[in-house]
């Protein structure tokens, strides 16, 4: 099973509109090796601090309840899932 | 003196607003809050001027005790807004009591080796170190004094009860609602509140950091209850527009405050021992 170290997560996003009772509704599934770990939404509400940049909404299993950082870029944002999820 | 970096600055601009919103400041702010809770004579008021002979100024964001610090004084805050906080190792930081004007830290301070969190400041303050033996000569001269003492820690215990009760399970838009209700009412008894406005030097982040919720989220309420008309944020001045709106929205009952010239206040009225009763 050494090898199995080199085996990278397989980080998958998939667009989704979301309900945040709020004008951010732009969303990404974020499924991890086919399991679904966190729900990220792009901040359209110009008041935002963080305006345009994507947030992780709810996080599941080990990324509950973390207070994450929001991310530029959505490659961003995968490359940090991929850090947090190792196989 | 520690400089302390702030995260983020937020929340609307213009640099400064006075936090004397009244015409009464200084001093008064400390006799006006222990005068919530216990009557008193014009020696227990000459008594507590004595205690702020030495009055400094400390600017916003510093700290003024740290976690391990051995505490030698009792701080009290005469003007401006302090904090309560503990940080963890990675760098998150939790703030659990905000200090308005009139508010000690807590005045058996000294009994601790060591602190066990920070106190640092949010805005600027006026800040006085009181010595221990201070407080004790006032303890044994002026009873009604001690009493109002008394009342100021069970008051900040039952706030941080309050608070916990927040966390836990109001929602986020009622949680900071409640918040401002609070703030609303403690800045009130010191005469920091004009046409229901008062100072708000608070950063989007530090709200965050006190409600266990994140900055989109405070964002979103915040925008919320602006769009409700129930609060307005501009200039660093926070006004309620509607105060028994807010109150109604957040179920906000103060009797926790325990002020004396609520309706919550006159059912506290209790004899203290040695005392047939109390007025």
């Amino acid at each position: 099973m050494a090898e199995r170290r080199n085996v990278e997560t397989l980080v998958v996003l998939q667009p989704i509109a979301v309900d945040t009772d709020s004008p951010d509704r732009e969303g990404m599934l974020v499924l991890a090796n086919g399991l679904l770990i966190a729900l990220l939404v792009r901040l359209d509400t110009p008041e935002h601090e963080q305006f345009g940049q994507w947030f992780m909404e709810v996080g599941l299993g080990r990324l509950k309840g973390l207070r994450t950082p929001t991310f530029i870029t959505l490659d961003e944002a995968t490359r940090w899932f991929r850090g947090q999820i190792r196989p | 003196m520690k400089e302390r970096q702030s995260t983020v600055q937020s929340m609307p601009v213009r640099p400064h607003v006075s936090m004397a919103v009244g015409t009464r400041i200084m001093s008064n702010a400390l006799t006006r809050k222990l005068e919530s809770y216990e009557p008193l004579s014009p020696e227990d008021r000459h008594a507590l001027d004595a205690l702020v002979p030495k009055v400094r100024q400390v600017g916003a964001r510093v700290d003024l005790i740290r976690e391990g610090d051995e505490p030698e004084n009792v701080l009290l805050i005469l003007d401006g807004f302090a904090c309560r906080y503990k940080v963890l190792p990675d760098g998150q930081r939790q703030i659990m009591a905000y200090l308005v004007p009139g508010d000690f830290c807590d005045l058996n301070v000294f009994i601790l080796d060591q602190m066990d969190h920070n106190i640092g400041t949010i805005s600027q303050c006026q800040v006085v170190d009181i010595p221990r033996k201070a407080i004790d000569e006032i303890s044994t001269r002026h009873p009604s004094v001690t009493r109002a003492f008394l009342w100021c820690a069970l008051v900040d215990g039952a706030v941080l009860r309050e608070w916990l009760v927040n966390m836990g399970v109001r929602p986020p838009n009622q949680r900071i609602a409640h918040l401002f209700c609070e703030l609303h009412s403690r800045l009130e008894v010191v005469g920091r509140v004009a046409d229901d406005s008062y100072a708000f030097p608070f950063t989007q982040t530090e709200i965050a950091e006190t409600m266990g919720l994140s900055n989109v989220h405070v964002n979103r309420t915040i925008r919320e209850l602006k769009a409700l008309n129930l609060i307005r944020i501009k200039g660093r001045v926070l006004t309620i527009l509607d105060v028994e709106r807010l109150k109604d929205y957040c179920r906000f009952t103060p009797n926790y405050l325990h002020l004396r010239n609520t309706r919550w206040g006159e059912r506290r009225d209790v004899a203290w021992p040695g005392q047939t009763a109390v007025g």
